[in-house]
Order: structure tokens, then sequence, then C-alpha cells
């Protein structure tokens, strides 16, 4: 995906709900349009990032999957 | 193969793999899985496949002088565990997502203590999640009210553990971790094809069992369908008591309490109408089938360990058998905590504690005693449309929510 990332967030390996609860950690330390990069391998999370920014208001740019890894896409409003 | 029949093929299987299936309608399957397991035998629950695996482990080894334990293929629960397993094992390969994923150290450590926590509430609490909760409701158990009640504490300071470790104590949910055997993005096609093989091949394998054992065979394929619809699903009773004091999110709760729904009513029609017996003595045997003298001491307590432990490892009984069968390490490590350490609870701590709490802590109680059956079913309903309304208003609100 052709997004500038500000910050990585390695949750590779976690299984709900840890990927969600750093998800939410992280995003507080950044700043407003700075896009997160999220790295997971739990299939849940496919459903749970795109629907915790919906509920928080954050914007979802998009997912990638690679060799079991999802990238998540993730700009704080 | 043509392009055309290539698009069809892959068409067919995004219709029914592509995407997870909703929670609301995994709930009405499953409870109406549940329902034919009553009526094969008994209804569906969790503890039971963990205390057979883990007797007959101990038993293989000579240790603790068990005796008359049933090898996992002749036990009900042992089977439809194994089933449940093998079901979810097939649904994530036939949706492509199976992986082994193998977590930091620190979360397969508290994998092994939730399962141990786990082991330990079920046993003392009498029920788990689900045969204590799904099962114990439709069963018109006023005990699996107070179970619930405790699985509500457990998981509340579990997650607010869990919080307070990710701030203090990092470590444990960071670290090297490693994803093998995951599909290709896009293309691959090995992971839908073994789905399939193995599915079929379980059917022929345990359809055949109907020539010698009709009750084992219907476990076996029941559990086999309830493996898939789960992992496909991801449905999670942890979930639907925790995501409201986590997101706030409510597609998890309204998923459990449909499968209450439908299994409530399920059950109340074979109690009240006393399927299968002809003297009122047989009648009654079934319509206190399920309600287990846990009422209520007994119940809270159990309740909050194994709600404690639920969490902590990321998945209740059935949670873990599906997330292992996709492949989670982490859940791997729960059900071994689970099935070593509960014929453990089972006859060392559990003979005690029943002992030491007094006899009016631990009751069965049958609600249809109290109010009737009407009544009762009422009493149930009257509960999810509250627990309803504190979803709906909490995900509006985000008062509860910590995230």
């Amino acid at each position: 995906m052709d997004v500038n990332v500000d910050k990585t967030l390695d949750c590779k390996g976690l299984s709900c709900p840890m990927p969600i609860l750093k998800l939410a950690k992280e995003i507080k330390t950044m700043e407003s349009s700075q896009v997160l990069e999220l790295l997971g391998t739990d299939p849940g999370s496919k459903a749970d990032v795109p629907g915790w920014c919906e509920k928080t208001g954050n914007e979802f740019l998009g997912m990638e999957e690679e060799e079991g890894v999802y990238k998540f896409y993730i700009r704080k409003s | 193969m043509g392009n055309d029949e290539k698009g069809a093929w892959r068409q067919l299987w995004n219709t029914f793999f592509g995407k997870t299936w909703p929670m609301w309608a995994a709930g009405i399957l499953l409870a109406l899985l549940n329902v034919c397991l009553f009526l094969v035998k008994s209804p569906w629950g969790g503890s039971g496949t963990y205390i057979n695996w883990g007797e007959n482990i101990y038993s293989g080894l000579k240790l603790f002088g068990l005796s008359g334990i049933k090898p996992v293929l002749s036990h009900t629960y042992g089977l439809l565990g194994l089933l449940t397993l093998l079901g979810a094992f097939a649904g994530a390969l036939l949706g492509r997502e199976f992986a082994l994923r193998i977590p930091p150290p620190g979360e397969m450590f508290k994998g092994l203590l939730g399962g141990i926590l786990m082991a330990l509430g079920a046993t003392l609490g009498i029920g788990c999640t689900i045969g204590g909760f799904l099962s114990g409701w439709a069963a018109l158990s006023g005990g699996a009210i107070i179970l619930a009640l405790g699985f509500v504490i457990g998981t509340y300071i579990a997650l607010r553990y869990l919080l307070w470790e990710m701030e203090n104590l990092p470590r444990m949910s960071t670290g090297k971790s490693y994803t093998w055997l995951a599909a290709k993005a896009g293309g691959g096609v090995w992971q839908p094809i073994l789905g399939v093989m193995l599915t079929v091949f379980l059917l022929v394998l345990f359809g055949r069992r109907f020539q010698n054992d009709n009750v084992l065979a219907m476990f076996a394929i029941i559990g086999l369908l309830i493996g898939i619809i789960l992992q496909r699903s991801r449905f999670c009773i942890v979930r639907a008591f925790r995501e409201p004091f986590m997101t706030g999110e409510s597609e998890a709760p309204l998923g459990v309490m449909v499968a209450l729904a439908v299994g409530i009513f399920g059950f109340t029609v074979i109690k009240y109408m006393g399927v299968g017996t002809s003297t009122p003595g047989a009648a009654r045997v079934l319509a206190m089938t399920w309600v287990y003298p846990h009422f209520w001491l007994r119940a809270l307590i159990g309740g909050t360990i194994f709600g404690l432990g639920m969490t902590v490892a990321g998945g209740c009984a059935i949670g873990t058998i599906w997330r292992a069968g996709e492949g989670q390490v982490k859940l791997w490590f729960s059900a071994l905590g689970f099935m070593l350490f509960a014929p453990i609870s089972k006859k060392f701590i559990v003979p005690g504690f029943a002992h030491i709490l007094p006899e009016w802590a631990q009751q069965k109680m049958f609600l249809p005693d109290w109010f009737g059956y009407w009544g009762a079913m009422l009493l149930f309903f009257v509960l999810i449309v509250l627990w309803y309304v504190f979803v709906k208003w909490n995900e509006r609100t985000g008062r509860f929510s910590a995230v």
C-alpha cells in the first residue's frame, strides 16, 4: 500500500484481545493524521481492526496480507 | 480447467468461506445442534471433554489410581471435543485461515495459566461457558444464572489485569513470534482442498459408526459441525462477556443471546413434553438434566475463577478448542493446562471444597419448581432482554468501555 507510515506496531503472534488493546494504547501516543501500521496474525483482527476504527472515529485505510501476516493501516483522526 | 470454471469455483468458495459468518447465525445453528445433542443423549458441554482427555492421559501413565476411564473415541464428550477440534481445523483450512501461530513466551504462559484456572473454575463451579451457561440457562437452572454472574466478575477483573499488564509488564506480550504454514495471500488452494478432504474423510469415518453406536456417531458428526461453525463464525462467549468492558461492540453478546433464546426454547419443549420418557419418574430425571448442585456460592466462586482463566487464556473451554484447531499455539497451552489440571482438581480439590461449603450454598435449583415452566422461561427471557438493553446502551454511550 502506498502510504507514509509513521509508526509500526508489531502484534504478530498475539491473539484476541491483545492486538486491539495494544492498538488503542499506541494510537494515544500519536498525533492527528499520523499513520500507524499494525502487523498481526490473528484472523479475528481482520474484522476487529476496521471495527475498532469505526467505533473510535479513526480512519481505516486498508489491509494487506502476506504469508499469514496481516498489515493494517490506520490514520489517527 | 477453463477460466470460467475456475471463476465459478472461486465464487462458490467466496460465498461460504470468503468472509467470517455472522455470530447471530452461528448462535442459532449452535443452539439447534445443542438441542440435537440433548435429544440424542445429553446437552453440549466443554469441560467434560477436557476431564476425559486428562483422565485418559493419567490413566495411561498409571497415575492417581484412575480406573474405568473410557477412551476418547468411546466417550461422548471426549469424542465431541475431538471432532470439534478437527472441525475447527477443517473450517480454518476451508477459509484459508490456518497457520501455526507461535506467540511470545509470556503469552504461552498465560495460555497455560488460563487453562489451569478454567479447569479449577469449571470443576469447582460445576460447568463452563457452554455446559454451565449456554446449556445451563437452556436447562432452566438457577445456578446457571449465578455462574454467568461469576463469569462477568472474573472477566472484568482479568481484563483490568491485562490492561495493567500491558503498561507495567509489557514483556509478557512482546517478543519473537513465528507464523508457519500460512496460506499464500490471494492465491493458494491447498488449504481449502485439504479442508474438503478432511471433512469428507471424517464424515465417512464417523458416519460408519452409525452401524454400531448411534449415540457416539451423532456426537461425532455434530461435533464436527460445531467445530466448523465455531471457527467460521469465530463465535466467542469470552467476547460476549468482555466486549462491553472493552470496545463496547455488541455483535458477540447478541450472538450469545440468540443462542440462549433458541436453546431455552428447545430444551424447555423437550423437558416439558418429557420427550422420550414414559413414566413420571423418568420425566423428572429428564427435567433435571444439567441442573447442578451449585446454587449459589459454588457457582459464584467457580464462575469467577473460570471467568479469570478464560479471559487470560483468550478462549473459554470451547474457544480454546476452535482456536487450537486454527493453529493458535497459545491456546494449545490453554488446552494442555485445562486437561492436565481438571482431573487433579476433580479428584483432590473439589471433594474438600464441597465438604467445607455449607449445604445451602450448593443446591440444585430448577426454576420451574419455583415459577412453573412459563415463569421460568419468562425470567430467562427478561434477563436476556435486560442484558441486551445494557449492551446496546453501553455501545452507544461507551460508559463501561475501556478501549
